[in-house]
């Protein structure tokens, strides 16, 4: 019965420890995917703020105007 | 060698390993050369366990002024008018000559809170006015841009403990708080604050989406950091870069209250308590030279994902080239090789060009070219003698990890007709996936009208010194073919080759040279 019991418990405490190992990992690709969304909050302001001082000069199609928006903005980052 | 000691701090004793001292409780220690403030740490935080008592050991950044004699003297830091716990002369090094913890040429340095070697307060109190009249001009530009900024961390802090600002600090903050509430806005609230003070003629650097620092320089030369964080309330918190998210009232901030700071009237949040209290805790009444920040990992991950990412190895580069190099005169063999198989060259655009010595050497044959780096002072000697030289080189900021950045240089460049060569000479092995995705973005855009693009990387570090000497890490050419061709380019040559290291080699680093292009 004793070492029933040891077997028992044995196989109870590998899969607790498999079942934790598991959600470690489960949880770090959570933590990496979140991350993953935040960083389009940095990636979205990037391009907009790009098309939205750029893309009006552009569409003037006045070839000096163009550089010197082009130049001033990259002046600025 | 043993100096004095007090009941609370014991045995102090300072060599060339650094400082020991026996003490129950945690003390906060000044330490003091030939009178002056030059450092401060806690005991038991900083110090490691050690003969019944504390070893301190002396930080990186003071280690190479250590050499020669000084009468050094340690302070309890709340313990004003007090003995010191330790005051004597002490030899170190070689114990000859007079210890100078000063700039090259002669200005005092301390370390900050963060062990960086700094010039205080302390040092320069009567010349604080260029730095309170720029306070003043960024504070209105930030009005005018539409945000309301104040005083924030050390900076409110001096002003609200006795209107000063504190000895020991180096530079100044201020802090906003947003209108939005979603970190793209913030992030583009802040694009828009950084051009209106370039406008002004300040010098930006950009820590993150949300924080910059200007720089202004004072009438003796010296540089002071002026830092403006952004910042914005979400689900109740107030959130300020870069270490704050707390549960807050909008109330402690808005309407804004004024505080006196070295005789000027300065806006601070309505509660400036509260804000110091988030800031530095219960005790920040109480004065901590060696305070650390003990913020929590939640709130990190949250500025780092929505903010951050923009600086990834920025300060390690910046050391590099802490003191500008000289650029090389010869060329390098990427270089002998561009020019050998590129017979009809016109241009050449060098990614990652570092001290720009490619970018002299092709401007000085009269090819036109472009030099981009995200280490402005790397480049800064190259770009002085191409003036004085006048020859067709150019030097620009590229950083790329910033999208604004890499489309708008990209554009910069692809304005003017190609074809044109792109290299990138040790570039792809000092970055990482994210900035290779953005070089190879580039290449392609400034290769629009055509042209190749030549890359050299390390493949294996041998023991020959040349891994460390690039400060590099190897690369597979099969990762790099496979992210070329991701991105739309045919690799039309390649060769791997031995590098030529510093020292005798026992097995060599070995490089590869690429070529890629695009088919229009």
């Amino acid at each position: 019965m004793g070492s029933m019991k040891r077997i028992s418990d044995r196989v109870k405490h590998t899969a607790a420890r498999s079942a934790t190992i598991d959600l470690r990992r489960r949880v770090a690709a959570l933590e990496a995917e979140v991350q993953e969304a935040r960083a389009l909050n940095l990636r979205v302001a990037e391009l907009t703020d790009l098309v939205t001082e750029l893309m009006v000069p552009l569409a003037t199609g006045d070839e000096e105007r163009i550089k010197a928006t082009l130049a001033k903005y990259h002046e600025g980052i | 060698m043993r100096g004095l000691s007090r009941a609370r701090v014991a045995d102090v004793r300072v060599d060339d390993e650094g400082i020991f001292a026996r003490s129950r409780a945690e003390r906060v220690l000044d330490v003091h050369f030939d009178g002056r403030r030059i450092w401060s740490f806690w005991l038991h935080r900083d110090g490691t366990r050690t003969d019944g008592g504390y070893l301190v050991t002396w930080p990186k950044t003071l280690r190479g002024f250590l050499d020669g004699t000084a009468q050094v003297t340690l302070r309890e830091h709340d313990a004003e008018g007090e003995a010191p716990v330790f005051d004597a002369p002490v030899a170190l090094g070689s114990g000859q000559g007079q210890i100078s913890i000063t700039t090259k040429d002669g200005r005092p340095i301390a370390l900050d809170k963060s062990l960086r070697r700094v010039q205080t307060f302390d040092e320069s109190r009567s010349d604080v006015e260029p730095l309170m009249r720029a306070i003043d001009e960024v504070l209105g530009a930030l009005r005018q841009a539409g945000v309301e900024a104040f005083l924030a961390y050390g900076t409110l802090l001096g002003a609200v403990r006795n209107g000063h600002l504190i000895g020991h600090d180096s530079d100044a903050d201020l802090g906003y708080v947003s209108q939005y509430a979603d970190p793209v806005d913030v992030n583009r609230e802040s694009f828009r604050m950084q051009r209106a003070l370039t406008e002004l003629g300040y010098r930006v650097t950009r820590y993150s989406g949300a924080a910059f620092k200007l720089d202004v320089v004072e009438s003796d030369g010296t540089i002071r950091g002026l830092d403006v964080f952004g910042g914005f309330f979400r689900d109740g918190r107030l959130h300020l870069m870069g270490e704050i998210r707390t549960p807050f009232r909008p109330e402690w901030i808005f309407p804004l209250s004024e505080v006196e700071l070295e005789g000027h009237r300065f806006p601070a949040p309505a509660d400036p308590s509260r804000l110091l209290t988030a800031t530095y805790g219960r005790s920040w009444r109480v004065p901590d030279p060696a305070f650390h920040f003990t913020t929590p990992t939640s709130t990190h991950r949250r500025f780092n994902g929505w903010f951050r990412g923009i600086r990834h190895q920025r300060a390690r580069w910046d050391r590099v080239y802490a003191r500008p190099p000289e650029p090389n005169p010869e060329g390098s063999d990427l270089a002998r090789l561009i020019v050998k198989r590129e017979p009809d060259l016109r241009e050449v655009v060098d990614i990652g060009c570092g001290a720009g010595g490619d970018v002299l050497w092709f401007a000085r044959r009269g090819t036109r070219a472009i030099g981009l780096d995200f280490a402005r002072k790397g480049f800064a000697r190259a770009a002085r003698t191409a003036e004085s030289e006048e020859i067709p080189a150019q030097f620009v900021y590229l950083n790329l990890l910033e999208l604004r950045s890499v489309l708008a240089t990209s554009a910069l460049v692809a304005r003017e007709p190609g074809p044109r060569v792109v290299m990138a000479r040790h570039t792809l092995d000092a970055s990482g996936r994210r900035a290779r995705r953005e070089l190879w973005r580039a290449a392609r855009l400034m290769l629009a009208d055509g042209g190749r693009l030549y890359l050299e990387f390390l493949i294996r570090a041998g023991d020959d010194g040349y891994a460390e000497s690039v400060r590099v890490r190897r690369r597979r050419p099969a990762m790099v073919v496979r992210e070329l061709e991701e991105h739309g380019a045919t690799v039309v040559w390649r060769k791997t080759l031995p590098a030529h290291g510093p020292g005798t080699p026992g097995s060599p680093s070995m490089i590869c040279r690429m070529v890629a292009q695009w088919d229009q």
